[in-house]
């Protein structure tokens, strides 16, 4: 029966996860790599910050990742210094992106499984879309109120304390949007919104010089995708959970 | 909110509990490894989706 419960979860990760790589191709991930190609200039007043994405070089894999490619690798960060890193087992960056997907769908499925059940409700294929919107609210929408999606060469704060603060964020969301939706006290309702207000009054640790060499309209379109992306992985997530919740813990 | 417990699932509380706690563990580790592990090969491989996810990133 645990096993029935998890591997539903985990399912409708993985199909999930699988949507929103097909979804980030379209828009989110040309984004990316058209800002990867303004990181490395100096940007007015701001060095530039981190090297990052080497380029998978598993000769191994060579052929078979390139079967996997359907963008043209524009590896922005080819020839800039570094010692350690590289994707995973020397993959195609499609490759990564796509097991970093499913990993990410799955995680998100499990999370959102384990609080249906724990909360003696989980989605259903009517509830489904609701709590889709609501994983989408605590763990997107709301952090990018303080946090935005943001663009490789973008400029922000301490890494340790925005992880940190969308953390705390993320937690204090679910928790406050669990409130207001599953309890019926006014009471509850209203320390759901406190909550949901408490991490922004706080305030989001912010960079102190907003330089940046990536083009701003670039940012905009990148935080408009990222969102719709993510609400409409979250919507599939929710539904499908929904469904295959339906369908194999009812029978059993 | 239109939730109802009308999901039809016949866990006995401690098995669900068990089940809850494993799944919201389970989960959390794999999010955490994509989206946060500071380690840098993880961040390589799943940097596309850390920056479209809104994962802080870098």
């Amino acid at each position: 029966m645990i096993v029935k419960t998890l591997l539903a979860a985990i399912c409708a990760g993985l199909i999930a996860g699988l949507f929103m790589t097909a979804a980030q191709e379209l828009r989110v991930v040309p984004l990316i790599l058209h800002a990867e190609t303004y990181e490395g200039e100096p940007a007015p007043g701001a060095p530039a910050a981190h090297e990052h994405s080497a380029r998978g070089s598993g000769a191994l894999f060579a052929t078979f990742a390139a079967a996997l490619q359907p963008v043209t690798p524009a590896y922005a960060h080819d020839g800039e210094a570094h010692a350690e890193g590289g994707i995973m087992f020397g993959m195609s960056r499609f490759s990564g992106t796509l097991i970093a997907n499913l990993v990410t769908g799955a995680g998100f499925g499990l999370l959102l499984g384990g609080i249906g059940i724990l909360t003696g409700s989980p989605p259903t294929l009517r509830t489904g879309l609701t709590w889709g919107a609501l994983g989408w609210l605590s763990v997107h929408m709301l952090p990018a109120l303080g946090l935005p999606p943001e663009l490789p060469g973008f400029p922000a704060a301490d890494l340790g304390d925005r992880q940190t603060w969308w953390l705390a964020t993320t937690a204090l969301s679910a928790l406050g949007l669990g409130l207001i939706a599953l309890r019926r006290e006014i009471v509850a309702k209203g320390a759901g919104f406190v909550l949901l207000a408490l991490p922004h009054i706080y305030g989001a640790p912010q960079p102190g010089d907003i330089a940046s060499p990536v083009p701003a309209v670039l940012g905009a379109e990148f935080a408009v995708a990222a969102l719709a992306t993510t609400l409409a992985f979250w919507l599939v997530l929710g539904t499908v959970s929904g469904a295959l919740n339906d369908r194999f813990l009812k029978a059993a | 909110m239109a939730v109802t417990n009308a999901s039809g699932v016949s866990l006995s509380l401690n098995d669900r509990m068990i089940a809850g706690f494993l799944s919201l563990c389970i989960g959390a580790f794999l999010v955490f490894g994509a989206g946060l592990a500071n380690s840098a090969v993880l961040h390589d491989t799943a940097h596309d989706v850390r920056h479209s996810f809104g994962f802080p990133c870098h």
